[in-house]
């Protein structure tokens, strides 16, 4: 090649670079190829093998469907999904994390899916469907249910010979509770501690709320937790922390205890029903239980309730793309064989009749979380309100103040009025 | 066909001075075709230039002065991200955690990777094996995946509680103490010495052997040799490597958004000013805000920079004068 042909293909090829934003102009509005459907979802790295075995078999029974998954852990999902946003460049199905359901509400990302060829909702009661509306439209789906929960480690009590306060509404209160997990922590043979210092976890923290009346978040998109019931739980887990009957924070890495930190010190810890099919496995050896929060007798009533998470399709989803996704849609939510190939790590599914379906096949521990999830939603439920625009970071908040407690810095007081105050500000910065 | 080809230059040959460059001459077709060659060779680097780097740079410039949540279009706010900096009490608790780390861990790091780089300049056996080693921490540093490995050294039951167990000490994990967080980011840095070690050693080989023979001739120990030779020798090297490394520990990020579960804790210990500018722009979706502390870091960074530049003059040595 001599030197002027090469410079004529070098040339070229600045030409066909230059040229590329035009060449995008063939691709839809949301930037997706037509016909393709971009798939995104968060969890660990096992969870990302088992959806894309999933998602793999509904490939192979639909090969006109050219599904591209896009996979990343928690805070990663919500901040591309934050620029994809931006960029209007959004994948045409994609979970909805539970701070930023109004979030994307607001950000008009959600299409309605009541009218979508190959995408059947018969198998849920419409009553159901109609608290799943956000602003009286239907354009989210329930993809599972779980529930606030307290889970010990069975082969630890029995071990100490010890006995949790009986599971019934005169006995099953926080107060029992804190009492037993102290006794406990003062006398076990290994030494172990009561719990580990869940303060940060969220849907136990909106049980302790809806006990005492509250919510954590208002109708009117504020944040409803009253100052009483907030100082209430910090000095219940400030109780335990004193009494050596909580981990330190640093004795469990920080706010969020770690599971495979935490796993062998104490018996106990207060979270969402559906992390005991992913954890226990992380402990073959010892058996877990679960139940449902304590409340003392004077809880308000209707405080029980369950989460379901949410699935959306993105609103410019273009044409030759919205049949292939109304079909992933209905395989993810209505095809027993996608809850069978990923198992129940997300919660038990939102949908009544694949529930039914892979209860025989549920491993143990699954069957743990699908108990206790009818067990909570049996109960009389008010109303639950979704977190508003710009409290994403309450948690991130909530970390802080804990830090801030349980390493001495502020007393109790002083922390709810922080708390308060900053998740305020952010919701209000939001609105402006 | 060849092209016609210029007058030799008197200048080269040296016959008379130079007389001022004839435009016409020079534009000959040769001179016209490679110049359009130069042309299209720049071009990637030039559309990478506008593309990558100069529009998105004077797009945050115009959102550090708009109110921007990534969802709506921006709105014009003048100086109000600004003014929001100097009332933001997180501002600048990141900004003091930034430059309590620069200030401890730049010179601590070249310290370090001077002291190392002269042993190995002593010509021991195997030299190659051991620079290659010494550099292996610089290519990890900043990874995730030695940010995952500092949490089980430094965590509460890491490697070295276990070590301080067997002395009787019990101690609490290192970065979830305020006092200590920061500290284990130091050293992580500190551990990345390897970038201006080679850099050390590459300017260790320029220093005339002859300079030491003559210093011992005249009963010079090894630390007068040191500090009247090496030293002044390599200042040139150690203010390169200073404005580098300052420079990258302002930027600094990954280690702390890893090490603390991208929060910055505990009690924002750690919240390096990067960190809380990504905590701005991704998190809280304030991105003129975040564009606007992008830009004042800038500043920062530059005026740094040049107060570097202006106070060599008293330090630096060149060997011209």
């Amino acid at each position: 090649m001599d030197r002027r042909t090469f410079t004529r293909l070098i040339g070229a090829g600045a030409v066909t670079a230059a040229a590329a934003p035009l060449a995008a102009c063939g691709r839809s509005a949301s930037g997706s190829t037509e016909g393709a459907v971009r798939y995104a979802w968060w969890g660990d790295a096992v969870r990302k093998q088992n959806y894309e075995a999933a998602l793999a078999i509904f490939s192979e029974e639909n090969p006109d469907v050219t599904v591209r998954p896009e996979f990343a852990d928690y805070g990663a999902f919500q901040e591309r999904i934050t620029v994809q946003m931006a960029g209007r460049n959004v994948p045409e199905l994609f979970w909805i994390p539970s701070p930023q359901v109004l979030t994307y509400q607001a950000a008009n990302l959600y299409r309605p899916l009541d009218d979508l060829d190959g995408f059947d909702l018969s198998d849920y009661p419409d009553d159901l469907l109609e608290t799943f509306k956000l602003n009286g439209e239907l354009n989210t789906m329930p993809r599972s249910i779980f529930t606030p929960c307290v889970r010990w480690n069975q082969t630890f009590l029995e071990e100490a010979g010890a006995e949790l306060p009986a599971y019934d509404e005169a006995n099953w209160t926080w107060d029992s509770l804190a009492e037993f997990l102290i006794d406990y922590s003062a006398d076990n043979p290994q030494g172990r501690k009561g719990a580990a210092y869940c303060a940060n976890s969220d849907m136990v923290f909106e049980s302790w709320l809806r006990q005492h009346g509250s919510d954590l978040w208002t109708e009117d998109g504020t944040l409803g937790a009253d100052p009483a019931a907030l100082e209430g739980w910090f000095e219940w887990w400030e109780r335990l922390r004193t009494a050596g009957a909580a981990l330190e924070l640093s004795e469990q890495e920080g706010a969020d205890p770690e599971w495979p930190v935490v796993g062998e010190k104490v018996l106990m810890t207060l979270q969402n029903s559906n992390h005991i099919v992913d954890e226990a496995q992380q402990f073959p050896d010892y058996d877990f239980q679960q139940r449902m929060t304590p409340a003392n007798p004077d809880a308000t009533p209707g405080f029980r309730f369950g989460y379901l998470s949410r699935i959306a399709m993105y609103r410019e989803t273009p044409d030759g793309s919205l049949e292939g996704a109304a079909k992933l849609l209905d395989f993810n939510l209505n095809d027993a064989r996608m809850v069978a190939q990923t198992g129940l790590t997300v919660g038990a599914p939102a949908n009544p009749r694949v529930l039914e379906e892979i209860r025989p096949d549920a491993t143990a521990d699954e069957l743990k979380l699908l108990d206790l999830v009818d067990e909570e939603m049996q109960h009389e439920q008010r109303p639950r309100y979704e977190a508003p625009p710009g409290s994403g970071t309450w948690r991130d908040v909530m970390a802080r103040t804990i830090e801030a407690l349980a390493l001495g810095n502020v007393d109790i007081p002083t922390a709810a009025t922080q708390f308060t105050a900053e998740v305020t500000r952010e919701i209000e910065a939001a609105r402006r | 066909m060849s092209a016609p080809t210029a007058p030799p230059s008197p200048a080269l040959s040296g016959s008379s001075p130079p007389e001022p460059a004839n435009r016409t001459t020079r534009r000959t077709p040769k001179w016209r075709r490679q110049g359009r060659a130069a042309h299209v060779f720049l071009i990637p680097w030039l559309l990478g230039l506008v593309l990558i780097t100069a529009v998105p740079l004077l797009a945050s410039l115009y959102l550090a002065f708009t109110d921007y949540n990534l969802l709506d279009p921006p709105t014009w706010t003048g100086l109000e991200n600004f003014r929001r900096m100097g009332e933001d009490p997180r501002f600048w608790a990141s900004a003091w955690v930034t430059l309590k780390y620069v200030l401890v861990s730049v010179p601590l790091q070249l310290a370090f990777a001077l002291g190392l780089a002269i042993v190995l300049d002593r010509g021991i056996k195997g030299l190659a094996l051991y620079r290659s080693v010494y550099y292996l921490p610089s290519l990890l540093g900043a990874s995730v995946a030695i940010a995952i490995l500092w949490r089980q050294l430094f965590g509460h039951d890491g490697l070295i509680n276990s070590g301080l167990a067997l002395l009787g000490i019990e101690g609490e994990s290192w970065l979830q103490n305020p006092s200590t967080a920061l500290s284990t980011l130091v050293v992580l840095n500190v551990w990345t010495f390897g970038s201006p070690m080679i850099i050390f050693l590459a300017g260790l080989r320029q220093i005339p052997e002859e300079l030491y023979e003559a210093a011992r001739v005249d009963g010079a120990g090894r630390w007068r040799q040191f500090l009247s030779i090496t030293v002044p020798m390599l200042t040139p090297i150690i203010f390169f490597n200073l404005v580098l490394q300052t420079i990258g520990a302002f930027q600094s990020f990954t280690q702390a958004h890893i090490i603390s579960g991208g929060r910055g804790g505990p009690l924002d210990s750690t919240l390096f000013y990067t960190l809380y500018l990504y905590q701005q722009g991704f998190v809280s979706f304030n991105m003129g805000y975040a564009s606007a502390m992008a830009w004042a870091l800038l500043v920062v960074i530059g005026i740094v920079t040049a107060i570097h530049f202006l106070l060599s003059k008293y330090w630096v040595f060149y060997g011209d004068n």
